[in-house]
């Protein structure tokens, strides 16, 4: 039971699922108390102590199906003891064709009964993030990598084709056959563990295990370059960090929150103990809140930017007065109400779609910007602050930045942002440098990290 | 009802369960078993409403032992949860045995002397007399076995949870005035999360974890029945089903059990027989808590989704 348990959690571990040596101790004392014949009760152990948050469930639900139901290595090894030994010098003899590759490597292991090296393979994230050794025999991409275990998968059933051919004065064509055929099954196993994880690449645990690292990762890549798939990852991420912005929000906030001294509140509990003020009260400051004015460029590669700045915006309404925001190409539209029907998600997708605005209008920043003074500047006051998101770009337009310094005296601070890269701004028709002489503070906001840098300072 | 101090096996633990009113996957009773065999606690997370707390009622219920609850917020401090002193009536009996200090300093030559033997009276002020207990320990100090529920632990301040840990590994607590408490009897620990933030690590360490899911159908039938003996067959499938199937769209909050007992007891009382597309639409605000949920059903009945008169076994 000890080498079965330590085998799972050693595969377990490497296919991303922290295990602490304490939670594998307490599980065996665990499986000592409990029929562990009985599945249901065996894995409600295993499950209780492996997996400990919601996340990591389905994480483990197919580790363990993996592991217990599909692989099963030690039946079959089982079923013939008296193979063991030659399985064993067999898999020596594959020894050096295996040499340093490390996949090869992981694949002989995996036949000898060992799956930590195929699942850590098989798992290994896309882009590099995995170990570097794999980065460097597969060029980096996971598709590339799966198709190379194919190969050696291939590769190794020849030779072990071949071995089994030159034993043929040693072994008994019966063992022979048996030893082919529990090769075969172990070979197949790696091939669904191959195809298994192309289907379910578990993402988001994989992602959230070592969340920081993921996060470092998708967070440099740039907005206008994420494939459907990562937009998803970045929505989670994107949770999950204005989740932890939540919180430092509200522990800042209690801790600032304590005013003046209230005397009444005092005195009044003192008279309860003849006038001894044994409890001090204070008065609690309600939180300043800003309002937040969004005006955002929707034309082409700036509104990729702009939506995860939305969607973070709006996930932190609590910490603001208001949220109020305009999308513009030519001409300006308000989008706030679209947002308070909807779900952050469903309400961009619906701006996509329904929102009245010409999408491939040449963007005109000064029409904009008229239009947005003529119907909105009452909005605009000393506790607001007015976010630009835009390149800047005007189409050799006039900017009209005077429009914009107006704007700047209403309120309390105008930030612009721009989802270009900053060797780029003072070029062609970008009329950035005028622009940027008005606004109080001018970020570039290409990636999640510098999204995340600026909402971080906004809020605390 | 039977009850046990002690749980023998997880079949026990079930039955056990389900005689304290409470019907469980033996996954649940398995981690309960465990939570009581090796006498750690269990954190227990979920969607709202499916029977969290109640796990811990039942459990209080069929080992016969009192259930003590903490229930926590933001800002919950040691104060409210572990013991405060009770400053009133330390000041009342100050009041009331004034004359008796002049005695005690009576004879004193020097100040020094004086305050050394209201010193040794110290004693009688910060004494068991003016403890207030709260939960923590109460649950720590108590006679016989209890159950201690930590109710929405994710809701606490994780400086609260650092010193729950405390409490968790060692079930002994140290008040300046008096020493360190140890307890008598360990309790059966029971935290629940609505997953509303992360606990940190060490905390889900030194727990067993159980993560209670929406009911598979069959279970979630026997809970209803059990609830409500009353209730019809027919609608009883019904009823279960169309929960069910609403509980596959995409809405805010998915109606849990608490929400299909609700619904089912309020259509007993209104003494419906059979669940019509009529009654779920004039009762819809029993099981969707949210305006736009409620929406959203009501626009899928109208495209058509069937939900009750439907055959007695419905495809699912």
């Amino acid at each position: 039971m000890v080498p079965l348990l330590l085998r799972f959690v050693a595969g377990a571990r490497a296919a991303g699922l922290r295990v602490s040596t304490s939670e594998v101790l307490d599980c065996l004392q665990h499986l000592g108390r409990i029929d562990p014949l009985e599945e249901a009760q065996f894995k409600s152990v295993l499950q209780a102590n492996f997996a400990k948050s919601r996340r990591e469930q389905a994480h483990f639900e197919r580790l363990y199906r993996l592991f217990f139901h599909e692989l099963r290595q030690d039946l079959s090894i089982a079923r013939s003891p008296e193979l063991a030994e030659t399985i064993q010098s067999i898999l020596q003899s594959l020894q050096p064709a295996a040499g340093t590759d490390p996949s090869t490597q992981a694949l002989v292991d995996f036949l000898a009964g060992d799956p930590a090296g195929l699942l850590e393979h098989a798992s290994a994230r896309s882009g590099g993030a995995g170990s570097p050794r794999s980065v460097a025999s597969a060029g980096g991409s996971s598709a590339g990598r799966r198709r190379e275990l194919a190969d050696r998968i291939r590769m190794l059933e020849e030779q072990l084709t071949e071995v089994l051919a030159g034993r043929r004065d040693e072994l008994g064509w019966e063992e022979r056959r048996d030893l082919s055929a529990h090769f075969q099954d172990r070979l197949n196993a790696a091939r669904r563990l191959l195809a298994q994880s192309i289907e379910n690449r578990p993402v988001s645990t994989e992602r959230l295990r070592s969340f920081r690292h993921g996060v470092d990762e998708l967070g440099e890549v740039h907005f206008a370059s994420l494939t459907p798939r990562e937009v998803e990852a970045m929505r989670e991420a994107i949770a999950q960090l204005v989740r932890r912005l939540k919180d430092r929000i509200s522990r800042r906030q209690t801790a600032r929150r304590r005013g003046m001294l209230d005397v009444k509140k005092t005195l009044r509990r003192a008279a309860a103990y003849e006038g001894v003020p044994l409890e001090v009260f204070h008065r609690r400051r309600p939180p300043r809140k800003a309002k937040i004015v969004t005006l955002c460029d929707v034309s082409g590669s700036v509104w990729s930017a702009a939506r995860f700045m939305l969607n973070m915006l709006y996930s932190l309404q609590g910490c603001f007065a208001q949220v109020r925001s305009f999308i513009f190409v030519a001409g300006v539209q308000e989008v706030s109400e679209i947002f308070k029907q909807h779900a952050v998600n469903a309400a961009i997708e619906k701006i996509l779609k329904e929102a009245d605005i010409d999408y491939n209008a040449a963007t005109d920043y000064g029409r904009s910007l008229r239009e947005f003074r003529q119907h909105y500047l009452d909005i605009l006051n000393r506790q607001t602050t007015l976010i630009v998101i835009g390149d800047g770009r005007c189409n050799y337009t006039h900017p009209e930045e005077r429009l914009l310094a107006q704007m700047r005296e209403r309120c309390r601070r105008l930030i612009w942002l721009n989802p270009e890269a900053r060797q780029f701004w003072y070029s062609g028709d970008s009329e950035m440098r005028v622009f940027e002489a008005v606004c109080d503070e001018v970020r570039p906001c290409q990636n999640l990290n510098q999204l995340l840098a600026f909402i971080t300072a906004l809020v605390l | 009802m039977e009850t046990a101090s002690q749980f023998e096996d997880v079949a026990h633990v079930r039955a056990a369960l389900e005689g304290a009113g409470y019907i469980c996957s033996p996954g649940v009773a398995t981690v309960v078993f465990l939570a009581q065999a090796t006498r750690k606690p269990i954190l227990v997370e979920g969607p709202a409403g499916v029977g969290k707390t109640e796990l811990a009622k039942a459990v209080a219920r069929c080992l016969n032992r009192e259930l003590i609850r903490l229930q926590c917020y933001e800002g919950l401090d040691e104060a409210k949860a572990l013991y405060e002193w009770e400053y009133a009536k330390q000041l009342l009996y100050t009041q009331m045995v004034k004359e008796k200090i002049g005695d005690v300093v009576a004879g004193a030559r020097s100040i020094a002397e004086a305050v050394d033997r209201i010193a040794a009276q110290e004693d009688a002020f910060f004494s068991e007399r003016f403890i207030q207990p709260r939960p923590l320990l109460q649950a720590i100090s108590a006679e016989h076995p209890v159950v201690l529920l930590i109710d929405e632990v994710d809701k606490s301040d994780p400086e609260f949870e650092a010193f729950l840990l405390e409490v968790l590994s060692d079930f002994q607590v140290s008040i300046p005035e008096l020493g360190t408490r140890r307890a008598l009897h360990i309790p059966f620990v029971v935290l629940t999360s609505n997953d509303s933030r992360d606990m940190s690590d060490a905390l889900k360490r030194r727990c067993l974890h159980l993560y209670i899911d929406y009911p598979d159908r069959d279970l979630e039938l026997k809970i209803v029945r059990l609830k409500l003996p009353l209730i019809g067959d027919r609608l009883a499938f019904q009823l279960v089903d169309a929960v069910r199937r609403i509980r596959a769209l995409d809405l805010k909050k998915k109606p849990a059990i608490s929400e299909t007992l609700d619904w089912a007891q309020s259509l007993v009382a209104l003494q419906v027989e059979e669940l019509s597309l009529e009654v779920l639409r004039e009762t819809l605000n029993v099981i969707c808590k949210h305006r736009s949920d409620v929406q959203l059903v009501r626009e899928k009945i109208e495209k058509g989704f069937s939900v009750a008169p439907g055959p007695l076994t419905a495809e699912s």
